[in-house]
This record gives structure tokens, C-alpha cells and sequence, in this order.
């Protein structure tokens, strides 16, 4: 990657980083449902960003039209279905035991995954491996190894489709 | 590799090997800002004299002259001063910040839309998967827009606008799918070189109907104008945006309008070949004129489709046409009938 | 300067901010200050009426097919474009998986729009 610009890969992987966690938890904490589904699309867009890091545009692209084009929407569309007043607080507060929790749960996936990062040790890959995968070997490769994939995936979209629909249809 | 400037005597040669490289070209001049400014700006000029023409009018006449060719600069000065009006317990944050989303939105296809062999801003592999991907954003954002501001009219076309978008936006991909298959790559760059010697709408010519027809849907222009149905909604999704936050809505349509035209001359209409007696970009320009005109010329003609014929027509028709377009162009392809075309 | 096309990207989106940012800003700050909120002046514009009744009203189950088969269709559309680029370059019969996957999500398409086009949503 030539960058002439002196912006190291670093610094953008650590902006990203807190862009999508700050957006997450804004999407988790925020007292307006709308304001946590956008906040959501940009954690889902920052996700795209380091999918684009990796050297993966495609799966960005697919990321951005699926996920904040079409599953935002299906979230929106659910708050919608809500029926509340303006300015009424969905989301209860809870004791000051939640976030203790919640802290605690976090600081032991950091251990675990520290650990797991030194024993793995010097094999621990710092970059993405060589040997860029473009965009025209995605195709191939998708339809000669995966077709099973692919097969399993049409029936689990179908199913999903399904399902929901016969929700839909009890609930009139 | 650019030398970053090590003494101060360095710093204007610095400053002029930027200026005049050929990405701040690009992003900056052509195709960049000031020709995406002033080319949505003559959209907007263009679509009101074309239209009166049409209704045996005769549009702006007064501002700057000759056939009012500065009216959209008066319309801009006019609408910054004027009064923003946020709707009484509107969401007054995402009132003011989604307009500005939108003109984003509407922009930043452009850096990867080629108007010539080298007049690309970024020749990204996956051109065309993002400028779809940047299109789908919009309908999110118009839902968001109709329910911040808090009123029924905004809210009832949002809704409509919403899913009218849904609908297209299918039978858009999939139309352009052929085109994909044709040329084998979805770098826009590539597919323009691949129609060398044939555009790719005589290959694909339903793929461009049905394309085409969503791309009018997409845009909310008439005949699929039912978010703004004036006589029903008064102005849909935007009747509550007054002064700067018009502004932006409307220059985020019309840069909207000529993204789609661009793309459809990109993908269909061979985007900048053409005889060599005018520059490449040129050519790219007029072809977007064309489908432009195309595209607002209906806006004074047809009448507007009712919502549930706009739905079905949407997701049964079109989806099916476009998806058979696509058994055919696999057919097609596989026949062989293509090498004498070079593809 | 050979840039990165995502950084090229990425400098085209920080100029959009850059020069349309003002645009929007500065006539909102020149209003911003004395305002307060005028139920009267600030009423939604119902043509002349005074509005009634709530304006985010509930949505309806029934328009959830369409919302649903578009996130289906994203994702098909997606597989259907990662294979469209490499189509000429492999051996017809092995685009059959990809007829078998569109006929495999057929029939619920067809279900779909016939629960969501059947009934008067519209």
C-alpha cells in the first residue's frame, strides 16, 4: 500500500477502533431508539472500514449494502412499530449492578484473549497474510469450493423468510 | 513519492507539485467539486427550462441575463436566508445533520464514476458494488429524516418513499448484474473499456429498460413521484425543510440525478467512447445530458403511478424481467455470439 | 503521487464534509441563538389546519414482507454480483449452483409476494 501521505495503518486501525466501539455502545445506551439504530449503522460502517484494512473491499461493500442498507432499515422499521410518545423513555435504568457486570464480564474476555495472544506468541500475525485475494477470485472460488455453502445458505435465507412471514401473517 | 518540504523555501514548489499532480486535479476540479457543483446547479436550471418548454412556458428568464442562467445561484442565496423552521418537537439534531448525509451520499459515488481513460478520481476494484452500496444508504436516511420531523405528511411519504426505494433497488442490482457478466469485472473502468467497440445497451437492451425505470424510481421523479405527491402530501418527506436545510435536500436530488445518469452512461452507454473529435470527458457528459433529459422530460408528461400498482410493478415485473435478462445474457455469452464484438 | 484509491476515497469524503459542512452550519448558528420553541410557529404544516392526533402513528404488520424481502434479496444480490464477475471465466456447469440457489429461494419469493401483493395493504 503506497501511502504518501505519513499516516501509518496504525493510527487509521485505532481511529476505526473507536469509532465502532463508541458506536456500539452509544447504540446500546442511547434513550432514543432511533439515535441507537443510527448509531448502529456506523459501528456496522466502521466494521466496513476494517474490512476494507484487511484487504477485503468486496466483503466492506457487502457489509455497508447489507447491513446499514437493508438490516438498519429492518430495525427502524421495527421501531416504528412501537407506538410511543415523543419523549418517553423506552429504556428503564437499571440497578448499579448491570454495569459493574458489565465490567467485569469485559475485563475477563481481555484476560482471556491477552493470554491467548502470549501463548500464541511469535506466530501471532501482526499483518494480513500476503497474496491479495481480488475481487474476480471471489467468484470462482465461491462457486467450484463452496457450492454446499451456498446451497445451505439459499435454504437458511428461505427459511428465514419463511418463518418470519408466517409471524407476520399470525399477528394481524 | 511526493519530498515533503525540508526548509521553508521548499514549501511553494511543494505546494505546486500538489496542485498540479494529477489526484488533486481530479478531486478537486474535474470530476471532482467545482465540476460536480456547478454541473448539479445547471441541472437544476435545466430541469425548469426544459419542463417549461415542455408545458409552453418559458421558465427563468430574469436572473443573470441571458435565459436566466443564474437562477440556481439565486435560489441558493434565497434559501440561506430564509427562516429554518424545526417543527414543533421535532428531533431537532438529525433534523439539521441528515440533509448534510445526503449530499454525502449523493457525492461520494462520484470518485469512482470514470469520465475518461484517466479521469477517475479512485479506481477502486469494486467501483460499481460501492456506489450501490452508498445508494442504499439513502433510503435509511429519508426514513430518519420523515420521522424527525414530527409531522404526518413527512411521515406518511417517508414511509412511501421508503419502500418505493426498497422495491427498486432490487431490479437495479440485478439489470446491473448483466452488464457485470458482460464485461467480467465490476471496476467501472473496465466495464467502459469493455464496450469498446459495442455500448453494452445493445447486448442488454432490457437490462437498460428495466435499469433505467429504476433509476427514475430511485430518484422519486415522475412517474414515481408518489413521495411528493403534491396534491396528496404537499411535498412528501421534505414539507418540513425550509431554507439552508432545502438547500441541501434539493442539491443532494440533483447531484443524486446526475449520479444515476452518469452511471447509466458508464454501464450501458459506453461512457466515453466516442469519434475522437472531442475529448473524452466530454463525451461522458453529454451521454449524461441525454439520459438526464430522459429522465426529467417524463416529469411533464406522465401521470404519477398509484402506490400499490408502484409496488407490485416493482417487485413482481421488473425483478423478473431483469432476473430473465440475466438467464439470457448467460445464454448469449455462452453461445459465443459476442467475440465478433470483441467482448 | 501513487495514493491508494481507499485513501483518494477516504480525502474525496473528508473534502465533501469540508466544503459542505459550512454550507448547512453556518445559517443554522445565524438562527440558533433566539430561538425558542413556538408551538405557533412551529406547528407542522397541515395546510392551514391545526394537527391533530399523533404524528409517528404505528406501523402495520402488513408492510413487513417488503422490508424482509429486501434484506433477502441485498444478500442474494450480493452472491449473484461476486459470481456475475467471474462468470466468463469458469465452465458454464459450474454456474449451476448459482441457478440451483435462485431457484431454491424461488418458491419463498413466491410466497412472499403473494402474502404481501394479496391482501389491500396499499
Amino acid at each position: 500500500m503506497e501511502v504518501s501521505l505519513a499516516v501509518p495503518p496504525d493510527a487509521v486501525f485505532i481511529v476505526l477502533t473507536v469509532i465502532t466501539l463508541l458506536a456500539a455502545i452509544l447504540a446500546l445506551q442511547a434513550k432514543e431508539l432511533i439515535y441507537g439504530a443510527i448509531a448502529l449503522g456506523v459501528s456496522f460502517i466502521g466494521i466496513a472500514g476494517f474490512f476494507i484494512l484487511l484487504d477485503a473491499p468486496y466483503l466492506a461493500m457487502l457489509q455497508i449494502a447489507i447491513y446499514v442498507g437493508a438490516v438498519v432499515v429492518l430495525i427502524l422499521f421495527t421501531i416504528m412499530l412501537v407506538r410511543r410518545d415523543v419523549g418517553e423513555e423506552v429504556v428503564e435504568r437499571g440497578e448499579r449492578g448491570e454495569s459493574a457486570a458489565g465490567l467485569w464480564i469485559a475485563g475477563l474476555l481481555a484476560v482471556a484473549i491477552a493470554g491467548v495472544a502470549a501463548l500464541a506468541g511469535p506466530n501471532l500475525a501482526s499483518s494480513p497474510p500476503p497474496g491479495v485475494l481480488s475481487v474476480s477470485d471471489l467468484g470462482p472460488v465461491l462457486v467450484t469450493e463452496y457450492p454446499v455453502p451456498l446451497i445451505i445458505l439459499a435454504l437458511l435465507l428461505s427459511a428465514a423468510l419463511l418463518g418470519a412471514l408466517m409471524l407476520a401473517k399470525v399477528e394481524r | 513519492m511526493v519530498n515533503l518540504p525540508n526548509t521553508p523555501a521548499d514549501i511553494v514548489p511543494f505546494i505546486i507539485s500538489i496542485i498540479t499532480s494529477h489526484t488533486f486535479i481530479t478531486l478537486v476540479i474535474f470530476p471532482g467539486m467545482i465540476h460536480l457543483m456547478i454541473v448539479s446547479a445547471f441541472l437544476t436550471w435545466y430541469e425548469r427550462k426544459l419542463l417549461a418548454r415542455i408545458q409552453l412556458r418559458i421558465g427563468p428568464l430574469y436572473a443573470g441575463g441571458i435565459g436566466g442562467i443564474l437562477q440556481p445561484v439565486a435560489d441558493g442565496v434565497k434559501l440561506i436566508f430564509k427562516e429554518v423552521i424545526v417543527p414543533y418537537k421535532a428531533d431537532r439534531t438529525l433534523f439539521t445533520w441528515i440533509p448534510l448525509v445526503l449530499i454525502f451520499l449523493g457525492t461520494l459515488p462520484f470518485a469512482v464514476i470514470p469520465f475518461g481513460a484517466h479521469w477517475v478520481i479512485a479506481n477502486l476494484d469494486v467501483g460499481l458494488v460501492f456506489v450501490f452500496a452508498t445508494t442504499s444508504l439513502f433510503p435509511s436516511m429519508i426514513i430518519i429524516f420523515a420521522w424527525a420531523s414530527n409531522s404526518k405528511y413527512p411521515f406518511i411519504g417517508g414511509l412511501r418513499s421508503l419502500f418505493q426505494q426498497v422495491a427498486y433497488e432490487i431490479p437495479m442490482w440485478i439489470s446491473a448484474l448483466s452488464v457485470v457478466i458482460l464485461a467480467g469485472s465490476v471496476n467501472l473502468v473496465d466495464i467502459v473499456k469493455a464496450q469498446s467497440k459495442i455500448w453494452f445497451i445493445v447486448p442488454a437492451f432490457l437490462s437498460f429498460i428495466v435499469f433505467f425505470i429504476c433509476i427514475m424510481a430511485e430518484l422519486e421523479r415522475l412517474p414515481f413521484d408518489l413521495p411528493e405527491a403534491e396534491p396528496e402530501l404537499v411535498a412528501g418527506w421534505y414539507t418540513e425543510a425550509s431554507g439552508a436545510i432545502f438547500m441541501a435536500l434539493f442539491l443532494a436530488l440533483y447531484l443524486k440525478l446526475y449520479m444515476m445518469s452518469a452511471l447509466t452512461t458508464v454501464l450501458f452507454l459506453g461512457g466515453w467512447w466516442g469519434p475522437g473529435f472531442l475529448p473524452q470527458p466530454v463525451w461522458t457528459i453529454l451521454k449524461a445530458m441525454v439520459v438526464a433529459t430522459a429522465i426529467i422530460i417524463p416529469r411533464g408528461i406522465y401521470p404519477r403511478i398509484r402506490v400499490d400498482m408502484l409496488i407490485r410493478i416493482g417487485w413482481t415485473r421488473l425483478l423478473l424481467i431483469a432476473l430473465a435478462n440475466v438467464f439470457i445474457t448467460v445464454l448469449v455469452v455462452n453461445s459465443g455470439l459476442l467475440t465478433a464484438w470483441g467482448l | 503521487m501513487a495514493l491508494n484509491p481507499w485513501v483518494v476515497i477516504v480525502i474525496w469524503a473528508l473534502l465533501i464534509l469540508l466544503l459542505t459542512g459550512p454550507l448547512l452550519t453556518l445559517p443554522y448558528l445565524m438562527t440558533f441563538p433566539k430561538r425558542k420553541e413556538d408551538p405557533f410557529r412551529d406547528m407542522p404544516f397541515e395546510s392551514g389546519q391545526v394537527p391533530q392526533g399523533e404524528a409517528r402513528h404505528r406501523l402495520a404488520m402488513q408492510y413487513y414482507p417488503y422490508v424482509l424481502m429486501f434484506v433477502v434479496f441485498d444478500v442474494v444480490g450480493m452472491f449473484l454480483f461476486a459470481w456475475g464477475i467471474s462468470f466468463r471465466a469458469i465452465s458454464a456447469s459450474a454456474s449451476f449452483v448459482v441457478l440451483l440457489f435462485l431457484i431454491l429461494l424461488g418458491a419463498p419469493l413466491g410466497f412472499a409476494l403473494r402474502l404481501a401483493l394479496r391482501r389491500e395493504n396499499w
